[in-house]
């Protein structure tokens, strides 16, 4: 993991609380954690490599990533710490999944002036300010993952998850899965993640493209799952007795973790997964099990957007960024559509998830 | 259905009748009166029913299959917090971590056998309520504060034992869990017999009647010389019971266990135990009642649904519904005391 200023500022403060009293400790605290930022600067976070043979020694990093409490995020974290370990390039941690927190972390990010402050926007509305105010304060911004807000797509730099792909490389799984059963047409129920988020939006317009194409087959509900499995689970099991169990052919899970659990959904309502006539389910962004489930015959397919590649990518775009190679303003991580077919080649990639 | 003046009568009545209830006596003599808890229900109990009756598809097997199933996860953690909070110990904030501690501990324990896990689960949730348990009924701790912190605690460690990556099992045996006997799935047969045994705790054992006594009046139960600390123990290690079997339930039907499985069972828990009339302020209240409370929320829920309305309508309803509740209980409370 990250070796930022957290521990230092936990030594002042437990050496504070040793005063007389707690307020004054406190404050003393406080004083002193802020006097020892303000007077290392710079210093204050971990250098990785420090030997004079790193090439990127003294350059900062100020990572507003997903926190470790995040599946996705946690190795994500991890890939880009050990890509950029032998850089020297020093990074501090300053990742979180609120997106209240990360507007506070950000703004501090700034007032810490790193040579490049690396984010995944939980919020894109919210960030739209603090974006403008690290601009104006001259600190470049690189995105990843999701899309900042078009209101300030020309002032970030950004490694983006090619979401209308996932998109449809869904609606391909279901259109196949469909099609081999025989069928000629198909009731289609949709999970999104949180629909407020560019991410969600941009899934299901990828999504939808592909389904015009099929017009047999047609979404008949969609529903916002909050990319929260146990919400997921509850609202498949709604929906497969609202339209019963003639009523639905396919469904499609956003995210793995989300599709796992209509497939429980349906088993448990007695509705076959799978096979010759059951129920077709897909997801995105790989989970091991999904991998798992898909080599059980029960989940059609998904597709990559697992974090590993994209923190590779992300971590050479920062090297390319900051070594003066100029890399173009927006790169686009390659996915993958996984099925039953391909999905030896892909197991290793989705497993660390 | 349900009516916490009538719960609070019966409870009074058995208490009254071990001769432990003290001056609840006088309540249960009181000749009983439509409250304003029992004035909503009257009137919303019945336009749930048209509202029902009329929408498309909600009448059918699958459906009340549907409904009881929805209920069940979010049930079996809710009778367990009935038993908290009539206790006087208010609510616990920490009911997510532990639930998704416990699921990690189930899955990550798989290779030991079924049984064994089942066991080492079902102690880790007790464990971790129970402590907090003791913290509040020994330490006269606040509940709200002492579990946010043990959420914070709680969900942190779970982050760092796991690295942040999901837990898998070592085999499939879990699926058990996942069985329908009758069409049914096991935790809806887990809730009722939870539910039996919550409601025999509470009537029948001398720790159950403690309870409404500690959370009527605690100081006066202590002064009373009632093992205060001891029986609210007892209610933790319970709710830690419940937490713990919708942990393996959770880690089961979504196969692994990540750190924000729990999602948002704390409120959800809370929110059926309050519907279903228990006073938040404790002293009141049934595990029948929080087990109407959960299938009234999962059937409101599912009527949204079947008209179309979004997830977000639905969390709306279900918060204003939790408000005035506890709005009309609370006023209820303050008249009384009167």
């Amino acid at each position: 993991m990250f070796r930022t200023r957290t521990p230092r500022t936990r030594t002042s403060r437990a050496n504070t609380l040793r005063t007389r009293t707690l307020r004054t400790g406190l404050a003393a605290s406080a004083l002193g954690s802020a006097l020892l930022v303000a007077a290392c600067g710079g210093e204050a976070g971990t250098s990785s490599g420090t030997d004079g043979s790193a090439p990127l020694a003294g350059k900062t990093v100020a990572l507003l990533g997903y926190g470790d409490s995040n599946p996705w995020g946690a190795y994500f974290n991890d890939v880009f710490a050990d890509e950029l370990a032998s850089t020297g390039v020093e990074i501090t941690d300053m990742t979180t999944m609120d997106p209240g927190t990360q507007v506070q972390k950000f703004n501090q990010a700034v007032a810490q002036q790193p040579d490049l402050i690396v984010v995944s926007i939980l919020d894109t509305q919210a960030m739209v300010v603090p974006i403008q105010k690290a601009k104006s304060a001259g600190v470049p911004v690189l995105a990843f993952d999701g899309p900042p807000d078009p209101a300030v797509a020309d002032d970030v730099l950004s490694v983006l998850s090619d979401n209308e792909k996932l998109g449809e490389y869904a609606a391909e799984n279901i259109i196949e899965g469909l099609q081999a059963q025989g069928r000629d047409s198909g009731k289609i129920i949709v999970l999104t993640g949180t629909k407020s988020m560019l991410v969600t939006q941009h899934r299901m317009r990828g999504f939808n493209r592909v389904l015009a194409n099929a017009p047999q087959y047609e979404v008949i509900d969609e529903q916002d799952a909050n990319w929260d499995p146990q919400l997921s689970g509850t609202i498949a099991q709604q929906l497969l007795a609202k339209y019963g169990r003639d009523g639905v052919q396919a469904a499609y899970g956003m995210a793995d973790y989300m599709a796992l659990p209509i497939i429980q959904a349906a088993k448990q309502a007695g509705i076959p997964v799978g096979g010759e006539d059951g129920l077709i389910v897909t997801g995105s962004n790989c989970f091991r099990a999904g991998i798992e489930s898909i080599r059980a015959g029960e989940l059609y397919g998904t597709a990559t957007e697992d974090p590993g590649t994209i923190a590779v990518q992300t971590a050479d775009y920062v090297v390319r960024y900051l070594t003066g190679q100029n890399p173009p303003q927006s790169e686009i991580v390659q996915e993958e559509r996984i099925t039953a077919e391909n999905v030896d080649e892909f197991a290793e990639q989705c497993s660390h998830v | 259905m349900t009516d916490a003046d009538t719960a609070t009568a019966t409870a009074t009545t058995d208490t009254g009748g071990s001769g432990t209830a003290g001056g609840r006596t006088g309540a249960a003599t009181r000749p009983t009166r439509p409250g304003p808890l029992t004035g909503l229900l009257a009137v919303a109990v019945p336009l749930l029913v048209v509202v029902a009756v009329t929408t498309d598809r909600f009448l059918t097997v699958d459906n009340a299959r549907a409904i009881v199933a929805s209920a069940a996860f979010v049930g079996i953690t809710a009778i367990g917090a009935t038993l908290v909070m009539i206790a006087g110990s208010a609510v616990s904030l920490a009911t997510s971590q532990t639930a998704t501690v416990v699921a990690m501990v189930f899955l990550a324990t798989q290779r030991l056998g079924l049984a064994t896990a089942v066991l080492i689960a079902i102690a880790c949730g007790v464990a971790l309520s129970a402590a907090q348990g003791a913290a509040v009924g020994f330490g006269q701790a606040n509940p709200i504060v002492l579990t946010i912190a043990a959420g914070f605690a709680i969900g942190g460690a779970a982050t760092w034992f796991s690295g942040g990556t999901p837990v898998y099992p070592a085999n499939r045996a879990f699926e058990l869990l996942n069985a329908t006997p009758l069409g049914l799935p096991l935790a809806v047969y887990v809730l009722l017999v939870v539910t039996v045994l919550a409601q025999w705790t509470l009537r029948r054992t001398t720790a159950g009647r403690q309870m409404y006594l500690i959370g009527e009046n605690r100081a006066a139960a202590h002064a009373a010389g009632l093992p205060v600390g001891r029986v609210i123990v007892i209610a933790w290690a319970f709710f830690g019971a419940c937490t713990g079997l919708t942990g393996m339930f959770l880690a089961s039907f979504n196969t692994s266990a990540t750190v924000n499985l729990g999602g948002t069972l704390t409120l959800d828990a809370i929110a059926a135990v309050l519907v279903g009339g228990t006073a938040i302020a404790g002293g009141r209240g049934s595990a029948l009642h929080t087990l109407g409370g959960a299938v009234l929320i999962s059937v409101i829920s599912d009527v949204l649904l079947l008209r179309g309305y979004s997830t977000g309508v639905q969390t709306l309803v279900k918060g204003a519904l939790v408000l005035a509740v506890v709005v009309i209980v609370h006023l209820r409370s303050t008249r009384g005391a009167r």
